[in-house]
């Protein structure tokens, strides 16, 4: 189990480092968000729609879209250089190789969430004082779920012709529970709505991240077996 | 007194006819594809 | 007279003919039900008072929402089956019950608007039924999307079937967060007579089209896996 562990780290450690050295994912991803939230500002009317009232959608969709770029350039990424091959060739345990892509795909998509969110803070000019630590676990309660499925997906679509198109056509309809659910729960922390009226989405957060990250995990062995 | 029900019979014709449409085009589009694979290679 | 490779594919051809058949007679009647169904609904069924005539569309839009509902679930339980089984038969079969429900969810998808706006005055709502029926319709496409896109059989049926799990499961996902946002965000109650105060008439219709919808289900994914093994003949021919 431990080993199983090491080996889902070492392989992540490998990913993330082969990023950090090109940047192109990241970059890329990072500028995409940035870009996403100027255009939400520019294209509401300030006096029918305040700020506050757009902020969650806007956070959501940047951060989903974001991920998503995010996700298709790292496996884009391998696809070029051959790298999957190589270590499905090597004696490495199916569910640590599907940790190993998932962590990785994890620390790619929080980096960009973690530069998106200043930003969205200083567009937006919302207040997080008190709603920071909340909105930072929502974001990781349902980023895990999705990058979940968008990491088996991706292995999927890589192998495809058209594997940048391939992965949000299906990925999006999986991403929308996930959505919904930080979306409503975001509203509300920014509103100071007591816990009591965020349990419901919390709770289907929680659940699908459970089922979906296991089912991923079990069904990565059947992408990528030969 | 009960009041007439509103005249919505436009809407229900379009309705039976757009239904009726997708799943006669597909019978036919199964129809046409299963012939053109069956036909072939008759010797 | 054909070598011994060109048995095979003659004798799965000729299965593939009989498969083909058999669906197109189910079709037709399930086809023809589907007719006296109408005809019950615009003749033998009372007009409800508050919609009109448009209420009618009810009978065309709930077992259209039901038989698509119905490919998709047999098209994730089939998938599981084949990466138990292995069996290439339930990866054809899944093929052919994704294509036959992108059929049922254009009918549902389609009938929902026009029926609603004539009662609603907008043509799109995001109520429970239809908001379902436009992810699976997402989700179909985005399963014969990849279908499409992966040449090796095997890996297809493979992906196919991990697709099509992840999407059943999916659904369950959707209703709840459905259903806790309209809790939240009341809309108004739909318009349709459900089921307490159901006339016995309405009830008789929608049941018989409703057997008819599934009928004519069962029909083309019939006809539909004809087509399927036909082209797995033609493939298997033409390499051998």
């Amino acid at each position: 189990m431990a080993d199983g562990l090491r080996l889902a780290l070492v392989i992540a450690a490998k990913d993330v480092r082969a990023e950090l050295r090109s940047k192109t994912a990241l970059l890329s991803a990072t500028v995409f968000a940035a870009l996403v939230l100027v255009i939400f500002n520019f294209a509401r009317d300030p006096t029918a729609l305040s700020a506050t009232d757009l902020a969650p959608s806007a956070l959501w969709v940047t951060f989903a879209f974001a991920a998503m770029v995010a996700m298709n350039r790292s496996f884009t990424v391998e696809r070029e250089h051959g790298a999957l091959d190589g270590l499905l060739l090597a004696p490495v345990p199916r569910g640590a190789l599907f940790t190993g892509k998932m962590l990785a795909n994890l620390a790619f998509v929080a980096a960009v969430e973690a530069v998106a969110l200043p930003l969205f803070i200083l567009f937006f000019n919302v207040d997080l004082s008190r709603a920071l630590p909340g909105i930072i676990g929502t974001a990781a309660l349902a980023t895990v779920g999705f990058v979940a499925v968008g990491t088996i997906f991706g292995a999927m679509a890589v192998r495809t012709r058209f594997a940048e198109l391939m992965l949000p056509v299906l990925l999006l309809p999986f991403m929308v529970p996930p959505l919904i659910g930080a979306v409503q729960v975001t509203s509300r922390l920014l509103a100071a709505r007591p816990l009591s009226e965020m349990m419901g989405w919390l709770r289907l957060l929680a659940v699908y991240d459970v089922v979906f990250v296991t089912l991923a995990a079990l069904a990565f062995s059947f992408v990528v077996e030969e | 007194m009960p009041a007439e029900p509103p005249a919505t019979g436009g809407y229900m014709v379009a309705a039976y006819v757009v239904a009726g449409t997708i799943l006669l085009g597909y019978f036919l589009s199964l129809l046409r594809r299963a012939k053109r694979i069956l036909k072939q290679r008759e010797r | 007279m054909t070598g011994l490779s060109g048995a095979a594919p003659v004798v799965t051809l000729t299965r593939a003919r009989a498969v083909v058949r058999r669906g197109i007679i189910i079709s037709s009647i399930a086809l023809i039900g589907i007719g006296v169904a109408a005809v019950l609904a615009l003749g033998f069924t009372p007009i409800e008072a508050r919609q009109g005539l448009a209420q009618k569309i009810f009978y065309l839009h709930v077992p259209s929402a039901w038989s698509a509902l119905l490919a998709f679930s047999l098209v994730g339980i089939a998938g599981g089956l084949y990466l138990w089984l292995e069996d290439p038969r339930l990866d054809l079969f899944a093929a052919a019950s994704a294509e036959v429900g992108v059929a049922f969810a254009a009918v549902m998808l389609t009938t929902g608007p026009i029926w609603a706006k004539p009662i609603w005055g907008t043509w799109w709502t995001w109520d429970a039924r239809l908001t379902l029926t436009l992810f699976l319709f997402f989700l179909f496409v985005g399963y014969l999307a990849l279908r499409a896109a992966v040449h090796d059989r095997h890996e297809r049926a493979r992906f196919s079937a991990v697709v099509g799990i992840m999407g059943l499961l999916l659904v369950p996902f959707i209703h709840l967060s459905v259903y806790l946002f309209r809790t939240l965000h009341p809309q108004p109650i739909v318009l349709k007579p459900s089921a307490p105060s159901l006339p016995w008439e309405m009830l008789r219709t929608l049941l018989v089209s409703t057997v008819m919808f599934t009928l004519l289900y069962i029909g083309y994914v019939t006809i539909r896996y004809g087509i399927g093994l036909a082209i797995d003949a033609r493939e298997q021919s033409d390499a051998g």
